[in-house]
């Protein structure tokens, strides 16, 4: 089985099992790793915003209009941020590293 | 030969660059946006509030159409200082949130002071600013560009037609050279959009500014393009309600921004029509002033020009006294936002011209609403003034 690894805000990584066919978000979800999905990826937020590291962003397919538009309203948007519930686990991103941002636009947890 | 033409109705208007006169066609069609509907564009729930914002979008559409964008691609704002600042600015300051190492901004001697002020601005936030040389005939080598691209570059601003001498460069192939570079591109086009064809998708601009009062619509209302796909993202300068896709906040001025739609809807309708008429225009002008004083002087490429432009240098008499000579003809002396400094033009001195030729130039604007008769009058008052003969002797007889 393909694995990924979730680097954490305070820097810790883990390295989880990625099964063929799962988001990157419903994979943080199983692991109990700190992203929240709020619309559980109907592309309505970008509560599942992360970091891709730059080396596997470029393998990743480009995203779609409706992802860039919820990218446009992502708190701490970098050059290589994504939505986690738009990154499909195919055997190409076996080893895939992805970061947490820095905080989520939820102005209720703020 | 030399007669000093007798005093028009009124006055003979030759700054087309600098501002032009609402068509009343545009007025026209603002002036129900201003009483009986006074709807918010963003009032979405009643019906007052979407008839407002249909027209809007209609006269966004007609922006894009005339641009080669997308509708969404357009956001409204204040004019072209307002869309140039939020261009330059907000790829800044996007770069710098995002992570970007990119920290030079290149753009040109010749552009308008908004563009020069925005990127010298942004030395302070670390970014390098930096100021290409233009050749004598106004425009860009690009080789220079190609040079200054050799350091990672964030943005390059170079505008589509320069103010004052209506100078073309050629944007399709700079932004070529700053896209395989890896940089954003970004042109003015305040004086280019209406004039010339402009098509942001096969130019491969990101980012382009707009403003209505030079194409023929009110004044206060402006728009930028900013390219959806590749996404390009800026960080807005105002915090608001998060109108225009949250990179403009503020409540759409209705009537203004169907005034700015229907000038588009004109322009791209009537420019090729109406380059042809300005151009027979300007050349009966040049004509005429040149029997009369054949040391008259353009300056800057009349090929890659604008049909309504003239900078011209005159021989001995200086353009202040050449304008205080002829008070019912309105040319200016440089952009309009610097006719009152005594410093020569920077946009002259950067084609070479050294302050007592600047000081003797004159630029001319020929525009929709210019007769021929307006031309005549132009070169006898200018000549006649050159000469130094005073402009009311007939009347005064």
């Amino acid at each position: 089985m393909p694995k990924m690894t979730f680097i954490e805000r305070d820097g810790t990584r883990r390295e989880v099992d990625a099964p063929l066919g799962l988001s990157v978000l419903e994979i943080a979800h199983q692991n109990d790793v700190d992203i929240e999905g709020a619309c559980e990826g109907s592309l309505a937020c970008s509560t599942c915003h992360v970091v891709v590291d730059a080396a596997w962003f470029r393998k990743l397919a480009e995203p779609t209009e409706d992802e860039e538009d919820m990218l446009d309203l992502a708190f701490g948007l970098t050059e290589t941020s994504r939505l986690g519930c738009q990154i499909v686990i195919t055997e190409a991103l076996d080893g895939l590293v992805v970061k947490l941002p820095a905080g989520s636009r939820n102005m209720l947890n703020e | 030969m030399n007669r000093v033409p007798p005093r028009p109705n009124r006055p003979v208007y030759l700054d087309n660059q600098a501002t032009t006169r609402c068509d009343p066609r545009v007025l026209a069609v603002m002036l129900p946006w201003f009483s009986e509907q006074y709807g918010n564009p963003h009032s979405v729930e009643h019906v007052m509030g979407t008839a407002a914002e249909t027209a809007a979008e209609e006269a966004r559409a007609h922006v894009a159409a005339l641009i080669g964008a997308e509708p969404r691609e357009v956001v409204f704002t204040s004019g072209a200082t307002e869309s140039n600042n939020i261009a330059i600015k907000g790829a800044a300051r996007h770069a710098l949130r995002s992570g970007s190492d990119r920290r030079r901004i290149i753009t040109v001697a010749t552009e308008h002071k908004c563009v020069m002020e925005s990127v010298a601005d942004l030395k302070a936030d670390g970014f390098e600013p930096m100021f290409l040389p233009v050749r004598p005939d106004g425009l860009l080598d690009p080789e220079t560009l190609r040079d200054a691209l050799a350091v990672p570059t964030l943005l390059v601003s170079i505008m589509t037609v320069n103010n004052e001498t209506g100078v073309v460069q050629d944007i399709p192939a700079l932004a070529a050279i700053a896209k395989a570079a890896g940089a954003l591109f970004h042109t003015d086009a305040a004086q280019g959009v209406g004039k010339v064809p402009i098509d942001v998708t096969a130019w491969k601009v990101d980012l382009l500014s707009l403003s209505s009062h030079k194409i023929y619509g009110p004044k206060g209302v402006g728009a930028l393009f900013v390219r959806r796909r590749p996404r390009v993202r800026l960080v807005p300068l105002f915090s608001g309600g998060g109108q225009e896709r949250g990179l403009r906040s503020g409540t759409l001025p209705a009537p203004l921004v169907i005034g700015l739609g229907e000038a588009c809807r004109l322009a791209q309708a009537e420019m090729a029509d109406e380059a042809k008429r300005i151009a027979d225009l300007r050349t009966r002008l040049l004509d005429r002033l040149h029997t009369e004083l054949p040391e008259v002087r353009v300056n800057a490429t009349m090929t890659a020009r604008i049909p309504g432009n003239l900078n011209l240098t005159f021989p001995t008499v200086t353009a202040a006294e050449l304008m205080a000579r002829t008070p019912d003809l309105c040319v200016s002396t440089g952009s309009a936002c610097s006719s009152a400094e005594v410093e020569p033009s920077y946009v002259l001195t950067a084609l070479g011209l050294p302050p007592d030729e600047a000081a003797r130039t004159l630029r001319i604007g020929i525009g929709r609403f210019t007769s021929a008769a307006d031309v005549d009058f132009a070169a006898a008052a200018l000549a006649a003034a050159h000469a130094g003969r005073p402009m009311h002797a007939v009347t005064q007889a």
